[in-house]
This record gives C-alpha cells, sequence and structure tokens, in this order.
C-alpha cells in the first residue's frame, strides 16, 4: 500500500494521460471543446501534484527526516512534470492557444510514466544533501529544464507548421497552430527564460560544492553536462540574436539543446558515474 | 567606376599584388578573425563537444584501469593527447584562451561603439533615419510648432519618458528614450565570464587544495598538496578532538561530525564541530568533512574484577596482542565475533599462566557474570570492541573564489539585463506643413521583443495624438 502523496502523484500520471490524449484528440478532431477539457484536465493536475509535494514534504517530517522533496530520481521527476506542466499553463494562457498542449504535455507524461517505474519511498538524506543550497540549486535547474522542454515542443509544432507553410497547405492538424512566427518566437521566449535558470542553477551548483567541498568546479560529468547544455543554449542565443539565425534552424538548436538537457538531467545518472549519483 | 572593376580584376598591373597585401594587413585579418561571432560560435561549439569527451572517458584513474579497458595502441595515444585528464591539456586550456581572447576582443571592438551611441543618440529624425527603422507614423495637426511641441513633450513624458528637444532649420525633434542598460547586458555578461577566468587563476596560483586525516586526540599542521608535490605548512594546526558518525533509525547515515580546535601557539583559538555541509574556516583556509576511517585496529575493552566484584581494573587489548597482568598471567584477545552462537558479541581470550597450559574462552558481552564460572581468581568481562577514528579533511584554500562569485554575479544579472530590457526609443518630429497645420512624423525602434513594442508604440502615440484641448470640450471638467 503506498502512502498518500504516492496515490497522489499516481493520479496526477493518470491525469496527464488524459490531458495528452485529449489534447492529441482535439488536434485531429479539431474540436476546441476537448482542448478546453485538456485545460482544465491540467490544471486538476497542477492542484493534484503541488497537493502531492506538499503532502510527501509533511510525510517526510513525520518520518522524522523532514526534507524538500526533490532529492532522489523518483521526486526529481515528478518535481519536473510539475514544473513543465505550470511553466506550459503559464505559456497557453498567455499565448490563449491550446494546440501546445498536444506536445508538451505528453513529456509531463512520459515523465510521470518513468517516475512510475522507480522507487517511490521517502528515503532520508545523506549528509551530502542536507543543505540549504539544495533548494535554490533544484529549484532553479528544474525551472530552466522545463522551459527548454517547453521550447523544444513548441520546436516540433514550429518545424511542422514551417514545412506545411511552405507547401501552401492548409489542411490538417497543423493548420490549427499559431503561425510559424509566433512558434518561433516562442521557442526563443521560453529559451530566454530557461537560460538565465539554469545559469543560476549552475552557480548554486557550485557555490554548493564550494561549501560542501571547497571546489566550486570539478569536472564531475553532471557538471560538465550541464556546462554543454549551456553552451549549446549559448549557441542558440548568438546566432539568433547576432546572426539573425531564426526557424528552422533554430528549431533544430533548440530541440538539440533539449537532447543535451535529457542527457544532462537523466543520462548522467543512469549512463555515466560522478558525484549527482543519488538518482542511481 | 571603372577603378573599382579594375581592381577587381585577376590580371592586375604588377604593382598590384603590393597594394593589396596593403589594403589588408595581416594584423587586421587577425583582428577581424578574433572579433568574428562566427568565431564565438565555433568556440562554443567545440568545447561543447570535446567537453563530451571527457563524461565518456572517467578522468584521472590510475592507468591501469585504462589498460584494461583499451588496447595498448589507443592507451598510448589518448594519453599522448591528454585524454585522461583533459580539462587539464593544454589542448583544452588553448581553447578556453582563444574563448577569452574572443570575448575580450569583441568587447574593445564593440563596447567603445556602444558607449558612443548611448551617449549621443541621434536626436534627429532625417529621412535616411526614418526609412531605416521599422516603425513610423505620420498625421497632420491643427496648431502652431510650439504649442504641439509641448503637448507632445508632456505627453511623452507621462506616458513614456521625458524627450530631449532639438530644434533645426524651424523642424521640432523630440527623441526620448528607455531601458539603455539593455545595450550593456552582454558586455557585462561576457565580463562576468572572463572575470570568473581571474577567479579560477587566481585560485589555482596562490591558492591549494590538499587532504589530511587526522586520529581522534592528534594534531596536524603540514599538508601535502597537488599529488605530494607542495608542501604546506600552516601557520597554525588542527586538533581532531573527536570524530562520530549518526545514523537514521534504518541505518543509513545521517551526520558525519568532527570536533576540530584551531591551535596557535599552543593554545585552541577556535573549536568548532563540522559536518558535511559545514565547514571550519580559519585564515582562510578551509576545512571540509570530507571522510573518516579507523585508525589502526579495534581494541577490546575487557573489565577485569576479583571474585569478590572489587575492581583490578580495565584491558584495553588489541588483536593478538599480550597484556601482561602482575600475579596472573597474559591475557590476549585472539578473536571477536559479531554474533557468538545466537548470543550476540563475544571475545575470544587466550590465557597464559606461568608454568600452565595455556587456556581459551569467550567471553559474551551480554553476560558480565558468565566468566565466574571458570573459579578462577580473576573474572573477565567484556565491555565490546573499540575503534579510534581518523576523520578525512578536504583542505582549501582559494583567494579567488569570491573573484568567481563576483563574475557570477555580473554574468547573471547582465543576462537578465540583456533578454529583458529592450532599449525602446521614439522619435517625433515637428515640421510646417501646408494650410498653416503642422506635420508630424514619428517613428520607433526596440532592440528586443519587437512585437511587445509595436503594441507599446501605437498606445504611446495613441496618447500622444489626443487632442488634449478636444478631450477638455469633450469632458468639462
Amino acid at each position: 500500500m503506498n502512502t498518500l502523496n504516492v496515490q497522489l502523484f499516481d493520479l496526477t500520471t493518470l491525469l496527464f494521460g488524459g490531458a495528452s490524449g485529449t489534447y492529441i484528440a482535439a488536434m485531429y478532431g479539431k474540436k476546441e471543446t476537448l482542448a478546453r477539457i485538456g485545460t482544465w484536465i491540467c490544471v486538476a493536475a497542477a492542484i493534484v501534484s503541488t497537493a502531492a509535494l506538499g503532502v510527501r514534504w509533511v510525510e517526510s517530517y513525520k518520518m522524522g527526516i523532514g526534507r524538500i522533496p526533490v532529492t532522489n530520481l523518483y521526486e526529481s521527476l515528478v518535481f519536473f512534470a510539475w514544473s513543465v506542466n505550470l511553466f506550459y499553463l503559464f505559456v497557453e494562457w498567455k499565448y490563449k492557444n491550446r494546440s501546445f498542449g498536444a506536445f508538451v504535455i505528453p513529456i509531463a507524461f512520459a515523465t510521470m510514466l518513468f517516475a512510475f517505474t522507480n522507487e517511490s519511498g521517502i528515503q532520508p538524506l545523506v549528509p551530502a544533501l542536507q543543505s540549504y543550497w539544495l533548494h535554490a540549486h533544484v529549484i532553479t535547474c528544474f525551472v530552466g529544464y522545463a522551459a527548454f522542454a517547453v521550447s523544444a515542443g513548441v520546436a516540433v509544432m514550429y518545424l511542422l507548421k514551417a514545412g506545411q507553410e511552405k507547401a501552401k497547405a492548409r489542411d490538417g492538424i497543423v493548420a490549427r497552430f499559431p503561425s510559424s512566427k509566433v512558434l518561433d518566437d516562442l521557442v526563443y521566449r521560453a529559451i530566454i527564460w530557461g537560460f538565465p535558470f539554469l545559469t543560476a542553477g549552475i552557480i548554486t551548483g557550485a557555490a554548493w560544492a564550494n561549501y560542501a567541498w571547497g571546489t566550486y568546479w570539478s569536472w564531475d560529468p553532471k557538471e560538465t553536462w550541464s556546462l554543454i547544455v549551456w553552451l549549446v543554449y549559448a549557441a542558440f542565443l548568438h546566432a539568433r540574436i547576432t546572426r539573425g539565425w531564426h526557424g528552422t534552424r533554430a528549431a533544430i538548436l533548440s530541440i538539440a539543446g533539449f537532447l543535451a538537457t535529457v542527457m544532462c538531467y537523466l543520462g548522467v545518472n543512469l549512463v555515466l558515474s560522478g558525484l549527482h549519483s543519488y538518482g542511481g | 567606376m571603372e577603378t573599382v572593376s579594375e581592381v577587381r580584376t585577376e590580371h592586375a598591373p604588377a604593382s598590384a599584388p603590393a597594394e593589396r597585401m596593403h589594403a589588408k594587413p595581416f594584423a587586421t585579418v587577425v583582428w577581424n578573425f578574433l572579433i568574428s561571432i562566427k568565431l564565438a560560435i565555433w568556440i562554443i561549439i567545440l568545447l561543447a563537444v570535446t567537453s563530451i569527451l571527457g563524461t565518456v572517458i572517467e578522468q584521472n584513474q590510475p592507468p591501469e584501469n585504462y589498460r584494461q579497458v583499451y588496447e595498448d595502441w589507443a592507451y598510448n595515444l589518448m594519453d599522448r593527447i591528454n585524454l585522461f585528464d583533459m580539462y587539464h591539456s593544454w589542448w583544452f586550456l588553448l581553447l578556453l584562451c582563444l574563448f577569452t581572447l574572443n570575448l575580450t576582443c569583441c568587447t574593445i571592438d564593440r563596447l567603445p561603439r556602444v558607449i558612443r551611441t548611448v551617449r549621443k543618440p541621434r536626436l534627429v529624425l532625417d529621412d535616411a533615419m526614418e526609412k531605416s527603422l521599422p516603425l513610423t507614423e505620420r498625421w497632420k495637426s491643427k496648431g502652431d510648432i510650439p504649442r504641439r511641441t509641448e503637448e507632445y513633450k508632456a505627453t511623452l513624458a507621462r506616458v513614456f519618458a521625458a524627450p530631449r528637444v532639438t530644434e533645426a532649420d524651424g523642424v521640432v525633434h523630440l527623441y526620448a528614450e528607455k531601458g539603455v542598460s539593455s545595450r550593456f547586458g552582454a558586455y557585462a555578461t561576457h565580463a562576468g565570464i572572463v572575470i570568473v577566468f581571474i577567479g579560477a587563476i587566481i585560485g589555482n596560483v596562490f591558492g591549494f587544495k590538499s587532504y589530511v586525516n587526522i586520529p581522534e586526540g592528534k594534531e596536524a599542521s603540514h599538508l601535502d598538496a597537488r599529488g605530494g608535490k607542495q608542501h604546506i605548512d600552516l601557520p597554525f594546526s588542527v586538533r581532531n578532538n573527536r570524530f562520530w558518525l549518526e545514523t537514521y533509525p534504518g541505518g543509513q547515515p545521517k551526520k558525519y561530525a568532527s570536533d576540530l580546535s584551531v591551535m596557535e601557539n599552543g593554545r585552541e583559538v577556535l573549536r568548532k564541530t563540522i559536518t558535511v555541509n559545514d565547514p571550519l574556516v580559519y585564515k582562510g583556509v578551509w576545512f571540509y568533512q570530507s571522510s573518516y576511517g579507523q585508525e589502526g585496529g579495534a581494541t577490546a575493552q575487557v573489565a577485569v574484577n576479583r571474585q569478590d566484584g572489587t575492581s583490578v581494573g580495565n584491558l584495553s587489548l588489541a588483536p593478538n596482542e599480550p597484556v601482561r597482568i602482575d600475579g596472573y598471567g597474559v591475557v590476549r584477545g585472539v578473536n571477536y565475533e559479531q554474533d557468538f552462537q545466537g548470543k550476540g558479541p563475544a571475545l575470544q581470550v587466550v590465557i597464559e599462566k606461568p608454568g600452565r597450559p595455556a587456556s581459551d574462552l569467550w567471553i559474551l558481552q551480554g553476560r558480565p557474570d558468565l566468566d565466574r564460572g571458570r573459579n578462577d581468581s580473576l573474572v573477565f568481562s567484556f565491555g565490546g570492541l573499540t575503534a579510534k577514528m581518523y576523520t578525512g579533511l578536504q583542505v582549501a584554500k582559494d583567494p579567488g573564489v569570491n573573484v568567481v562569485w563576483l563574475g557570477c554575479l555580473l554574468l547573471t544579472a547582465g543576462m537578465m539585463v540583456s533578454f529583458f530590457v529592450s532599449h525602446r526609443r521614439i522619435w517625433i518630429r515637428l515640421a510646417e506643413g501646408p494650410h498653416g497645420k503642422v506635420e508630424v512624423t514619428a517613428a520607433g525602434s526596440a532592440n528586443r521583443n519587437r512585437p511587445a513594442f509595436e503594441k507599446t508604440f501605437a498606445s504611446i502615440l495613441a496618447e500622444v495624438r489626443k487632442d488634449p484641448s478636444n478631450t477638455d470640450k469633450e469632458n468639462p471638467a
């Protein structure tokens, strides 16, 4: 029997699954009502997952090992899905367009499914993680990751839309997307939100490492991959701002950046070894 | 036109090659290379791609580990190009140097120009400029130029920013701007990166990283750094009073702690208990809780009593080390079991008395009176094993670390400004038009988020074009 927080996270997984299905059905069936239902499911998922995080936090205190619920792979995955969903809802509200959902919410759903296969118990914090830096470091990193996920999802939409505009086709699901200009702009906007957060995440990580080990940078695989991600988006920003890289090339760079992000976040823990081995 | 085509022809006169060499001196070619964004993007991509190598190949392992994985020729090749310590290899450092050089040169090349344009903005909206700006709007207005100028000035100041007024040949130009800092964001970020590098260099040159194990009750002031190649004598010493670890109810480690004293001239000047995320700092030297271990073997604590219960004393038995009890014999602890026949921790003791064969017995920690049954003059009770611990401390001195944080702060702030502040500029030109009307031309530009500025521009102009006299008539106060 799972504890309440895990049951709530399982419910969140179902809701993300439902929302993904609804958004995709809305896209194929061209039914705005379905998309609106998708939004409400996402709002429900936001409420349930926020409650789940809170409950997990409280449960950890009841176990006498109270700490923020972002300290192992399971918790970081649900926190990532939580961030993606909130960032997505913000974008949907801001751009008044629900077609993004079919491309972004499945990322949150897949993340929750992956979390589902992981050990979900509340483990006490090992001494290395007992620091206030943990909060600042994890939260900044994950907001950055979430922004990059949204950017990559929109970049895929851009590639579809631009292809259709080029072929002068005006039918099918893609026709319901916002114009390629709006999508292109959003790919960029999500990155300029994510980039400062990733930067802050790297810096808080360095500050923490310095306080815990006396080295702010040790070329550990996780650190190095975060730098690689940072460099990819730095290249994106320079190409875009100073060399006018828009459209397809920018979209491809955004997707490459997100792949590097996934490698940094999961690949390093699952494939490589290093200081961030808590996830493995 | 002819001269241009002449220069471009391949079959130039004999004197031409020298001319051409002069046209683009080598220094200019190098400079143009160093300030190009293309170079910046290439370095960024190269840094990203080469960095991957070091995450795939585990760094700084002993050679045996690599030899197990790679063939000899591959090992030699990889070793030759420093792939096993690539982040400190000459080529990676060269790449970082080139990166810094590129950042610095870009700043030298572009910053003065930006400062110039910011300090001396184009106050006058001439025709050429009007054509180059993305947003323009024209209208005609009743009234005279001075009155309109005053009104527009007031409105701009209210809804946007106070404009500067320039008058030339009877034409009035208003210029207002906001968010000038946007122009400097990127430079702050780039300067921040260079400052981080400077901080790292300061730390590498003037600081050290070291490691020391201090047994409980001992002190240390001598450190080896850089793999034993460097010796550091601290002007003070650090004593390990005690090391201990705490566990959660489930057995997972909860806390590693060392009670440390800083000793200077034989006096304790500072005492602190350090844990993993809470180091000790003294005179710029940081001590971090890093590891721990057992110093030497464990010793068994054995209480010795007479049959009547009076105490003779306590023995500390190191493994197999004989301890003599005067008037009795020699006692050795030879074996220990965590759980002896399901009865808990136990110690096997060998007793040798003069002129008698050696006897051995197990004494249980849980049953101090068990040995009475032997009916010997002395009764031994096992009090458990104790181990002397040492604490492993990471020791670091990094006088460059605050420079690094300063760089980080600057780079983050610069980034935020560069992304989220937009340099917005609005020009309004008032010229005399036909039929006693004022011909007004407005133009605007923004260096960031142009779609948002389009809306702002439209709403500002709507405010500006509202005739205050009309408004007054419509809404008599």
